[in-house]
């Protein structure tokens, strides 16, 4: 009795530190590459640098003061929550439309697969310089198209503040549809066929089958891709960088591309810091909570 | 018995893995660091490095377009054949990205021994930080500084000293127009704000668009306003605003915020300037097909457009800033820079002196013809051009009473990035110009308390 208990223990022990051992790199890499930089950002936060010099003064909490006041950066935070409820409210339903079509559609369907899947291939650097040229008023893609129905052409995007936004979300949302789509795809194509089968067999349509079969076992797939959507949203940089530089007077800043120009383009590393560190903070949060949220219900 | 034997062999596996990862690093650790202290103790005798050891330089540059690009290869090769011990490793970057690099290349004390910057609030930047050399024994040697023109000189001074060596460019912003356009519609280059008005109401009767501008870019925008400001206020108004002798409320600032709303307003600029590119070229597609008649900037306009359109080159003019009735400011006054593109030695180069050498011969008289073919003005006196429209931005150099360097490379990088988010938003009409005075002036005098 007691020798196969200490052996079961052993055994307990021996794996307990076999596991450790090999989690140890991996440790490290966390520790260095992620953990690290952030608790590095935090403290630089705290100081006033200006990227060159190589002191630094402390300035304690003068920074954080100065973002809690910062108008500029709780426009780039409405900014980010608009691109997050538009990007979850368009992504997500035209993915799974198209998702569900191709789904259904079968084999002849594969090439479009590939075609609506270009967007993801292309860096958001290419895109930017692409529909630059696009939302061109005078050579535009748009203005063309208005000056063929009629209108006057010369539609202004990205210089008028007020469209610019919605300009860009657009281009966003056109650059992630495909990435959605294949994620919804995996998750309709691993539904048992046999539930299939058996909604057609009870004579349910390809309406009521999405509905009423499809749409609800996919819950948890839906739920993981608005966070990933919620936290790509918020810490949202590159494409509106390329596109607008936050610009025309701020109308598109981001607390990333805010963060960015104050850190290396004015050189306030201690306030770019800050904002970085803020920007951590509130995904942090919102995360969290929109977890729990959707969490929640389901055990409801 | 056996599993646990597998299983501690695995451990001790992986466990020499770690340790020999951790080792790695530590051992590229003691490898740098002895890199470091044969740096320090080469820096520290210099005499062997003067014996003829060979010397390895880098330089880094943003002249990533042809010819320059290989000019600048040619002119150190040229340095290196008649000075064998060098050798210069030489990297051409894009512009904005090098910014970035340089600070962090600073800041972590991996600069390349010689590079490029900008003057101004960078420059003095990097002096206050120690992070560049004192270039004026080297360029008072033999007066090597009479060679370059005053106001290069001048711009490359701070603190009484000089810190780098004007090379590329003279560069002034001023008009350029297509002469087609205008002789078709019987117009006369300008010479006061009110005749270029009058030039640019018959431009849009005509549907040309007068002045094309890609703002998104910001100091495309901010040549207007800096113009206007000169040429009513004088370019004390600026110099004492900045040095927190005078304001950014001056009257100046306010006129001429005030005049560039108007000719928003009254549509002489292309539609959605704010949203394009200059750097990809939006704006000036609009004068090569004709649909706007000028553009407002810097003389390297010329070889961009040379190098972008040759057959549009036969039609273009250019005419400097015209003057402003009643303003203070001199009508022959410019804005630019003489030099454009600085070279700076960092503090971390073992041979300051060969570095200076290198420099030397990017703006020898070889390197000059060169750079006059390919349509540039070297920041060199008594040079001189074949080609009229270069001759033209001589001229305008020669004849400035003063240079105004660009307000966003003047300026220190946080009231500088101010003044360009701001114009650019007198341009979109979204701020007045009383507003955008106050946020200027609200912000300089924050960090004159500061400082």
């Amino acid at each position: 009795m007691q020798a196969t208990r200490s052996l079961s223990e052993y055994r307990k022990k021996s794996t307990f530190i076999a596991t450790t051992v090999f989690l140890l790199p991996v440790f490290f890499f966390i520790l260095i590459f992620i953990i690290y930089p952030i608790i590095d950002s935090f403290w630089l936060s705290l100081h006033e640098w200006n990227g060159i010099t190589s002191g630094k003064t402390f300035l304690g909490l003068e920074n954080w003061k100065t973002l809690m006041g910062d108008k500029i950066f709780f426009k780039a935070f409405l900014n980010n929550m608009i691109i997050v409820v538009l990007s979850i409210a368009i992504q997500l339903p035209i993915a799974m439309a198209i998702a569900f079509l191709l789904d259904t559609g079968g084999k002849k369907l594969n090439f479009l697969k590939m075609i609506y899947f270009l967007p993801m291939l292309m860096s958001s650097v290419a895109i930017g310089f692409l529909f630059k040229y696009t939302y061109d008023p005078q050579f535009g893609l748009i203005s063309a198209v208005d000056t063929m129905l009629g209108g006057e052409g010369m539609i202004d995007v990205l210089g008028d503040p007020r469209r610019a936004i919605f300009g860009v979300i657009a281009v966003v949302c056109w650059q992630f549809v495909p990435f959605y789509m294949v994620y919804f795809l995996a998750a309709l194509s691993s539904l048992p066929v046999e539930i299939y089968e058996a909604s057609i067999i009870d004579g349910a349509s390809y309406g009521q089958y999405f509905w009423k079969v499809a749409l609800p076992s996919m819950k948890g797939t839906i739920k993981s891709a608005a966070i990933l959507s919620l936290v790509g949203s918020l810490k949202y940089f590159d494409l509106i960088y390329v596109m607008t530089q936050g610009g025309p007077d701020g109308a598109t800043e981001l607390m990333a591309t805010y963060m960015y120009k104050n850190a290396f383009t004015i050189g306030k590393m201690g306030y770019g810091a800050a904002v970085a560190s803020g920007m951590f903070i509130i995904i942090t949060v919102i995360s969290l909570v929109t977890l729990r949220v959707i969490n929640g219900k389901e055990e409801a | 018995m056996k599993k646990v034997i597998g299983k501690t062999l695995s451990a001790a596996l992986a466990l020499a893995m770690t340790v020999s990862i951790a080792a790695c690093g530590s051992g590229n650790q003691s490898e740098s660091s002895s890199s470091t202290s044969a740096a320090s103790s080469s820096a520290a005798t210099t005499s062997s490095v003067a014996s003829g050891d060979p010397v390895k330089l880098t330089l880094w540059h943003i002249q990533t377009t042809e010819p320059m690009t290989s000019n600048i290869k040619a002119d150190i090769d040229r340095f290196t054949k008649d000075n064998p011990k060098y050798s210069v490793d030489v990297e051409a970057m894009q512009n904005d990205a090098y910014k970035t690099k340089l600070k962090i290349a600073l800041s972590s004390n991996t600069a390349p021994d010689i590079f490029f910057s900008w003057t101004g609030g960078p420059m003095n930047e990097y002096v206050d930080a120690d992070k560049i050399v004192d270039l004026t024994p080297f360029m008072e040697k033999d007066n090597y500084k009479d060679r370059f023109m005053d106001a290069g000189i001048n711009q490359a001074t701070y603190k009484d000293k000089i810190w780098g060596v004007p090379v590329e460019n003279t560069s002034v912003a001023m008009f350029f127009y297509n002469k087609d356009l205008f002789a078709k519609y019987n117009l006369q280059v300008p010479k006061t704000i009110k005749e270029l008005e009058a030039v640019c109401d018959t431009l849009k009767k005509n549907g040309i668009i007068p002045f094309s501008l890609a703002n998104k870019t910001q100091w495309t925008g901010s040549m207007y306003y800096m113009y206007l400001a000169n040429r009513i206020g004088g370019a004390d108004a600026f110099k004492n605003a900045a040095a927190r002798t005078g304001s950014f409320e001056d009257e100046s600032f306010k006129q001429a915020g005030t005049i560039l709303q108007e000719w928003v307003k009254k549509d002489y600029f292309n539609k959605g300037f704010n949203g394009l590119d200059e750097d990809s070229g939006q704006s000036r597609t609009l004068l090569y097909t004709e649909k706007a008649a000028m553009t407002l900037m810097g003389s390297w306009f010329l070889s961009t457009a040379a190098g972008e359109n040759k057959d549009f080159m036969s039609k273009v003019g250019s005419f400097p800033f015209p003057a402003v009735e009643g303003g203070k400011g001199e009508p022959d006054a410019v804005v630019g820079t003489v030099g454009d593109n600085f070279y700076h030695i960092a503090k971390t180069c073992k041979d300051p002196e060969g570095a200076f050498k290198a420099i030397q011969y990017m703006i020898d008289d070889t390197a000059i013809q060169k750079r006059i073919e390919a349509g540039r003005v070297p920041p060199v006196k008594g040079v001189k051009v074949s080609d009229p429209l270069l001759q033209n931005v001589l001229d305008a150099v020669q004849k400035a009473p003063s240079v105004q360097l660009w307000y966003d490379q003047y300026l220190s990088p946080e009231l500088s990035d101010l003044h360009k988010s701001t114009t650019q938003a007198l341009f979109g009409l979204s701020k007045t110009p009383e507003q955008v005075d106050k946020e200027m002036e609200a912000k300089a005098k924050e960090l004159a308390e500061k400082n």
